[in-house]
């Protein structure tokens, strides 16, 4: 059977198994399984396991369950609550203050992290909670992190950029440079629709008070944040200062936040641990479990080369190179509503850089559009893992709503690509200025 | 290809068309068997798009994969005397890799290989070095109180034994770890060395040159399974295949220790070498290491040792 | 019968209990192979191994608890607009479809286990570790998420549940 036809038929059997509101995880590793043996046989289920296993056994998965415990320790203290009722200070004139602050807690945990459900974990446990206590609609509060969470892979340091990196032997240095002009600028166009949004919905978004805050009563709140800053100061250290990998940084930081919380707010019981430990569990174990099923979802549809094929059919094409752009962001799209981006790298950069470039576009440029397109992939079903983290967090929101919530940052983001097109120096400029022009 | 061809899957985890010299072999092979128009269409996908490389190996044991280029020291989780091929110093330079290929130490590698179910394509030796970010890494001594990232579990016992710290980490994080200063340096592949451009981020490196520490076997494999179900015809061609591929793979071996030299030298590095008093100095603490570690815990792995260490 | 749904309830809060412990224990060996390799420039050999596989049963384990916390997010979009009695369908329809996908990976995981076992297979690392271990954290977990469906199963079929954790004034 055609590939093209396979790619369809198993995109149509995900999207209706999902809809039966199985658990993601199970319903997609179903469907691998399905396809994988009516394709390749009963025979190909012998190393299905080892497959689903090694989705998640190496190291570099480490950092999620420990930004996601991260997250718990300062959400479950007052800690969070502080520095939240600190920005509610400050920026209570500002519509939609709240969801600006927590967007660029966001840009920061994304240099701090590579992945992008870690930064989305990360962030929010903290900040939902504390925006939807302050009155936003859930739909905002989940959305904006969601999307913001993506981050976590376009500002460096990035998981996929060193996957392209490796797969298209580009300069890893570069690649993590050229995403930052990008992410800066994501991070604005997220704050600028939010607070249109808010402005234009004229939400009663900040502050309980309407006479506001007095000068004093903001700078009072100041010390309270202080162990908030100290954390953040302390994870940066150990991740630039050369004590830790990435990887590494994330329990360093797990447990640096917990030593704070329980040493700052005295929180040493062992039912708060208890609660801050099995909420980070609850929400690891769904992740990594999907994670996991995407590995062997990928592995089917790469067997049944069905994401080459593509990949391939439009590198044969001859058509504009605009026209040709435009067809792989449509593609890479697609697929990111499939898959999760380390597969997508894997299986299309290859593929694509050369025809890319044979258009005369600049590699890092690519990379920084293929990676806008990843994080688009996250925050669309039916495998969005920052959906699902979120939906995890807030268990009473419906996962619509975070969807709805998201798609006007979907928009920011393909306008992200937009501009980007039209100003490829975004990307280029950092890097040639850092190290030189050339690749 | 024609279309009622039978496709076969060959998987590695190296980029593709990027001139990577396991990526080219496994092209040739896919080529070579096409030329020959026995009904045998190979497909391959690199870059690991389709098993982890260490997962390569039971999947071909099994069948699921038919061809691999696969690094042996792999499977060393599932048959320990693989160790053996990625063991400091029993590799002195290419021409020595090439003698001892047809030794009595790679019939005994072999012969487990077969055993488990896979059987070989084609040879393949590759070289690598050191690279520091500050200072030079040739003589043991260079190592004490370094924090180094070692390729094989052999050379972190060996390295240990020099008095470095090692710190373990997947190879896709040596990059950053250069970078951050969590690393002093690295010792890997030459093509990892170039795949990963560490020359952006150290300033000497050490390459293989007559004495070298770093080899490891990395052959093309092909499941027994597979095998057995091709025809006579089939097989004769994988065989011709694997033939052209070991020939290629034998020049272009050295070829990329010149490349990775060449872009560590455009790129600043220094160069520096290994003499053969400083090889003899590794040797010596690798006996009381590595060598040691695999005598005591393999079965007949002393005996394995001395195979290899009798090939001139 | 509430004695079969309660004792698979309770073993699936042990294994939640286990799996934070892992948790904990995670982050306590990451710091600790850090600043043993920082401060006291010494090897750190078994950590990194012992992190992945740990977190990795950690998931495993953890599984059967956070499905019976129905932490395992699903796309309930369906199920929300239907009428009570198709929404019943449907939570059987998920579930054998869970059920099923569990039971094969917790088959299949034990054939991994055993051969691991039987061929002594190792970790090709300097720590050597026996990789019937972690890889038995597979079976385990995912064959106690297979117990853990039957439960819920029985407990939807007898009215003790609402599917898809609905309210009562949702029905
Ligand atoms: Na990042
Ligand atoms: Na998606």
């Amino acid at each position: 059977m055609d590939p093209l036809l396979i790619g369809a038929l198993i995109g149509l059997t995900t999207v209706f198994i999902l809809s039966l509101g199985v658990p993601v995880a199970f319903g997609l590793g179903l469907v691998a399984i399905g396809y994988l043996v009516w394709f390749d046989g009963w025979f190909s289920l012998s190393v299905i396991a080892e497959t689903f296993y090694a989705g998640i056994g190496h190291f570099s998965m480490v950092s999620i369950p420990m930004f996601i415990l991260m997250g718990a320790a300062v959400a479950s203290s007052p800690a969070g609550k502080d520095l939240y009722e600190a920005l509610d200070r400050w920026l209570y004139r500002v519509p939609g203050g709240l969801i600006i602050s927590n967007l660029g807690a966001c840009g920061i945990f994304a240099a701090l992290s590579g992945s992008s459900p870690a930064t989305c974990a990360a962030i929010g446990k903290m900040g939902i909670p504390e925006m939807r206590k302050r009155g936003y609609p859930a739909s905002l509060a989940t959305g904006s992190i969601a999307a913001g969470g993506t981050l976590g892979i376009l500002i460096p340091p990035s998981i996929t950029m060193i996957v392209y990196g490796i797969a298209t032997e580009t300069s890893i240095g570069r690649l993590f440079f050229a995403g930052l002009v990008p992410g800066a600028m994501l991070v604005a166009l997220f704050m600028a629709w939010s607070l249109f949004d808010a402005w234009r919905k004229g939400y009663k978004l900040t502050g309980q008070s309407n006479t506001g805050f007095t000068l004093w009563q903001r700078v009072q709140i100041l010390p309270k944040v202080l162990p908030f800053l100290a954390i953040i100061v302390g994870v940066l250290y150990v991740l630039y200062g050369g004590i830790a990998t990435p990887s590494e940084t994330a329990g360093v930081g797990a447990l640096l936040c917990i030593i704070l919380v329980v040493l700052i707010y005295r929180m040493w019981s062992a039912g708060r641990l208890w609660t801050v430990l099995s909420d980070a569990t609850r929400e690891s174990v769904m992740i990594l479990m999907i994670i996991a099923a995407s590995e062997l979802f990928s592995y089917t549809l790469s067997s049944l080369f069905v994401t080459q094929s593509i990949a391939q059919s439009i590198a044969e094409m001859e058509v504009n190179r605009w026209v040709l752009m435009g067809m792989i962001n449509l593609f890479l799209l697609v697929t990111g509503f499939f898959l999760p981006p380390v597969a997508v790298i894997l299986m299309t950069a290859p593929i694509l850089l050369p025809i890319v470039m044979d258009a005369g576009f600049d590699p890092y440029w690519f990379a920084v559009v293929l990676t806008i397109n990843m994080e688009i992939g996250l925050i669309t079903p039916p495998v969005g893992l920052n959906l699902y983290v979120i939906n995890g967090i807030t268990p009473d929101v419906r996962l619509p709503t975070i969807l709805w919530g998201a798609l006007p940052y979907v928009g920011c983001m393909v306008l992200g690509i937009i501009i980007l097109c039209v100003f490829p120096g975004l990307a280029t400029w950092l890097p040639d200025l850092l190290m030189g022009p050339g690749g | 290809a024609d279309a009622s061809a039978r496709t076969l899957k060959a998987s590695h985890q190296w980029p593709s068309g990027k001139g990577d010299l396991r990526d080219e072999m496994v092209q040739i092979i896919a080529r070579e068997v096409a030329a020959a128009d026995v009904g045998i269409d190979v497909r391959v996908y690199p870059g690991a798009q389709l098993f982890k490389p260490r997962e390569q190996w039971n999947a071909i044991v099994k069948g699921v994969l038919d061809i691999t280029a696969f690094p042996l020291d792999y499977a060393s989780g599932q048959h320990p005397q693989f160790s053996a091929t990625l063991m400091p110093g029993l590799v002195k330079n290419h021409d020595h890799a090439m003698r001892l290929n047809d030794s009595p130490f790679m019939d005994d590698i072999k012969a487990i290989i077969n055993e488990a179910g896979v059987v070989v394509l084609a040879d393949t030796w590759l070289a690598g070095g050191f690279a520091g970010k500050t200072d030079c890494i040739v003589a043991p001594e260079d190592v004490a109180g370094q924090t180094m990232r070692a390729a094989g579990p052999a050379f972190e016992e060996m390295l240990v034994g020099a008095g470095a710290s090692i710190a373990s980490m997947p190879s896709s994080e040596i990059y950053t770890a250069l970078q951050t200063g969590v690393l002093d340096g690295a010792n890997t592949s030459s093509g990892s060395f170039l795949s990963y451009r560490l020359y952006e981020q150290v300033s000497c490196l050490t390459p293989p040159g007559d004495y070298a520490l770093w080899f490891m076997y990395e052959p093309i494999l092909m499941s027994q399974r597979t095998w057995d179900s091709l025809t006579e015809d089939q097989q004769a061609a994988f065989m011709a295949a694997g033939e052209k591929a070991e020939a290629y793979a034998h020049e272009a071996a050295k070829a990329v220790d010149g490349k990775m030299v060449a872009a560590f030298e455009d790129a600043g590095v220094e160069i520096a070498t290994m003499d053969e008093a400083q090889f003899r100095a590794w040797l010596a603490i690798a006996d009381t290491t590595a060598y040691a570690g695999f005598a005591d815990t393999v079965d007949g792995g002393r005996a394995l040792l001395d195979k290899a260490l009798a090939v001139d | 019968m509430d004695t079969f749904i309660l004792a698979v309830r309770t073993l699936s809060r042990l294994c939640g209990v286990t799996a934070a412990a892992m948790m904990g224990a995670s982050v306590l060996v990451v710091t600790h192979m850090v600043v043993v390799r920082y401060f006291l420039n010494e090897s750190t050999v078994w950590q990194t191994d012992f992190v992945t596989y740990v977190l990795v049963a950690a998931t495993f384990i953890g599984c059967p608890y956070v499905l019976m916390q129905r932490g395992h997010v699903n796309v309930d979009l369906v199920p929300l607009v239907l009428p009570h009695r198709a929404r019943l369908g449907l939570a059987f329809l998920a579930a054998a479809v869970g059920l099923l996908f569990c039971g094969v990976l917790a088959w299949k995981g034990l054939d991994l286990t055993l051969e691991a076992y039987r061929e002594g297979w190792q970790s090709a690392s300097v720590w050597k570790v026996d990789m019937w271990l972690p890889y038995a954290a597979l079976p385990l977990g995912l064959g106690l998420t297979c117990l853990q469906y039957l439960a819920d199963v029985l407990a939807l079929a007898t009215g003790r549940d609402l599917p898809f954790n609905m309210r009562p004034d949702e029905r």
